[in-house]
């Protein structure tokens, strides 16, 4: 009986090959509108949320601005000032800490030879390796001795690096920062990074030691600080004491909101992740549209394809056809046209991505990222063509099984 | 076994309507061989329509083996018409794209009838015919006498007890229509109930009994 239907089903559709060919196109092309733009979606939200771990995870961020309430007679607008001693002895009073580093930021002239370049100097400690993810490929990163003695040695970012210094070694070589000889300790690992704050990117950037930092240029307060809570989950709560800790020790209102400018990685990530998984299933929600029309194509298809079997279905119905059995002859055409043309779509959506992958990883491929076919996306693609899929058939399906035998038969 | 009790069918067209049938009662017993005849328009294809549970009456009562027809459902309607009454048309109503072999074995596959039951079948019913060479045939490569004997072998393929023929001989020719009143006469012979429409006294003649209908009725038996 199975054999029979499929054997008949296929003798249908090979009838009219030209038919069936522009029907299969419509859902072949929404399948690989689906697939793609769901994958890529997937995949840009990947690389996006990869770029932005390259600035560190899990870490807070911590601008001192203003006041914006009065405190203990002083009126608001008082100016938040933070030395990097008083961020180095944060975790001696707030629990919960595990790495923690001030940060100078200045804009200095950087030179080697003839190349010379305006770029971002940090003034941080060895803890903000780690935290901002700023790992020594080659030589190190900043280390306590450096610390101690105030040392005038510096890590550069790989493009700095490579701008400086070529295809040159440039560990163990000295740089002139404003004038200031610097010897080049450690050169940072390339890394994926798009989030920022204050200056530039990493990899165009040097590191050195803040108590050097300040010596040199006589800064006393911090652009910023960084930690990281010991419990990812806590650090809501540490923040609060860090908060708390600095109000009383600056003098400023525990409860001002603006005192203290806080970027918290983990709260940003959460609602960034929200967005791109909004992001994907827009892409999804545009191409099951592009289905849709596929199967309404279908759905179209086979109602002519009803029209003109209506003498068809009156003498199977006349030889004692049940309404159901002719119900799943058009609807298994349906499906099958559907799901043929879904399988074709998913192998050109394959193909797509295998060659997307072939691509070098550079500016655009690299905003993309590297799309798969994970078993969610085709999940969710087949479910998507499944549901067009029973809603295209059953529509002319219906109207082929509640034909009068009668009537068709006079036909 | 077949009783029909004052069955009336009202089409309406519109506004107007039109009574093809006005109360029309009848008995066929078991193994009868009847000929119902008539004029053009006398309603005997909307009478044989309902006995084939093809279509259903406006009024009266349709008892088959003393069951009320009128409480079944449309799949149970099905179920009589693949097992318990074979039709046959005037325009044959065979499958075009599908073969001689295809066509009888139809009504099996409705009846969810295993391959080799049906393969059995289909082969002593196409022999019984005397066209199993022409197995692999589509109708439009047959005669018309040739699509009406496979036509002929399909009604039979779930075994019924009844058969019913539209003027199955109606668009043949003398030959062809003689070859097709020896089948229905050998089937007779067998023991099935036979209901045919015909518009010749001569096949007419060869039944048992002659139901003559006029204008939607019944016209009184005239005992010769
Ligand atoms: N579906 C329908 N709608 C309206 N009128 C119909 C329908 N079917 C049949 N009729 C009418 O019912 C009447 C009886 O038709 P029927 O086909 O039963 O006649 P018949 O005796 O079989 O005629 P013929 O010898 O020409 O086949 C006719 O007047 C016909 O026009
Ligand atoms: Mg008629």
């Amino acid at each position: 009986m199975f054999g029979t239907l499929v054997r008949n089903l296929v003798r249908d559709l090979v009838r009219q090959p030209m038919r069936t060919l522009l029907t299969l196109s419509g859902v072949v092309w929404g399948t690989f509108s689906v697939v793609l733009l769901i994958t890529f979606g997937d995949s840009v939200s990947k690389a996006q949320m990869k770029q932005f771990h390259g600035m560190g995870q899990g870490i807070v961020l911590v601008f001192p601005s203003q006041t914006t309430l009065p405190w203990q007679g002083f009126v608001k607008g008082k100016p938040v000032r933070v030395t990097p001693e008083m961020v180095e002895a944060i975790p001696d009073k707030v629990p919960g800490l595990d790495l923690i580093s001030p940060e100078f930021i200045g804009s200095r002239l950087i030179s080697y030879g003839r190349q010379q370049f305006r770029n971002t100097v940090r003034g941080i400690n060895p803890p903000f390796e780690l935290m901002r993810n700023t790992i020594a490929a080659e030589g190190r990163f900043i280390n306590p001795q450096d610390m101690e003695s105030r040392k005038r040695v510096c890590m550069i970012g790989d493009v700095l690096a490579s701008d400086l210094f070529g295809s040159d070694k440039p560990v163990g070589r000295t740089i002139l920062i404003d004038n200031v000889p610097f010897l080049v300790v450690g050169v940072m690992r390339p890394k994926k990074q798009n989030s920022n704050y204050n200056g530039q990117r990493d990899e165009r950037c040097a590191f050195i030691p803040w108590t050097t930092f300040g010596s040199l240029y006589g800064t006393k307060y911090v652009s910023n600080f960084i930690f990281r809570p010991q419990d990812p989950n806590q650090t809501k709560a540490v923040t609060e004491g860090v908060k708390r800790h600095l109000a009383k020790l600056i003098g400023f209102d525990p409860a001002d909101p603006d005192a203290l400018a806080v970027w918290d990685t983990m709260e940003f990530e959460k609602q960034i992740s929200v967005f791109f998984l909004a992001f994907t299933l827009f892409l999804g929600l545009i191409g099951s549209f592009t289905l849709l029309v596929g199967g309404v194509g279908v759905a179209s298809i086979m109602r002519v394809v009803v029209d003109e079997r209506t003498r068809e279905i009156g003498v199977k119905l006349a030889v004692g056809a049940r309404r159901r059995t002719i119900l799943w002859q058009f609807f298994g055409e349906s499906i099958m046209i559907m799901l043929f043309g879904g399988a074709i779509g998913f192998g050109l959506s394959a193909a797509v991505i295998r060659a997307v992958h072939a691509l070098p990883q550079k500016g655009f491929t690299e905003f993309i990222g590297s799309p798969t076919l994970n078993p969610l996306v085709i999940a969710a693609t087949v479910l998507i063509l499944l549901t067009i899929g029973v809603i295209a058939g059953m529509i002319p399906a219906k109207s082929a099984a509640s034909t009068d035998p009668i009537e068709a038969l006079k036909k | 076994m077949i009783e029909l009790q004052g069955i009336t069918k009202i089409y309406k067209m519109g506004s107007q309507t039109l009574e093809a049938l006005r109360g029309v009662s009848l008995k066929i017993g078991k193994g009868e061989f009847i000929s119902i005849m008539g004029p053009s328009g006398s309603g005997k294809s909307t009478l044989m329509n309902i006995v084939g549970c093809l279509d259903t009456p406006t009024g009266g009562r349709y008892f088959l083996d003393g069951k009320n027809v009128a409480g079944l459902t449309f799949d149970q309607l099905a179920a009589v018409r693949n097992r318990k009454i074979g039709f046959v048309f005037q325009n044959f109503n065979l499958l075009p794209y599908s073969t001689a072999w295809e066509n009888i074995e139809l009504p099996m596959l409705f009846d969810g009838k295993n391959h080799r039951k049906r393969k059995e079948r289909v082969t002593e019913l196409l022999q019984a015919v005397g066209l199993y060479d022409w197995r692999e045939h589509r109708p439009s490569e047959l005669s018309g006498g040739q699509q009406q004997r496979i036509a002929l072998a399909r009604s039979l393929a779930n075994d019924p007890p009844i058969l019913l023929a539209d003027e199955p001989t109606g668009n043949l020719d003398s030959k062809s229509g003689q070859e097709i009143m020896d089948i229905l006469m050998r089937l007779w012979k067998e023991g099935r109930t036979i209901v045919m429409v015909t518009h010749n006294d001569e096949i007419a003649a060869k039944s048992q009994r002659v139901i003559r209908l006029f204008d939607g009725q019944v016209v009184p038996e005239r005992t010769a």
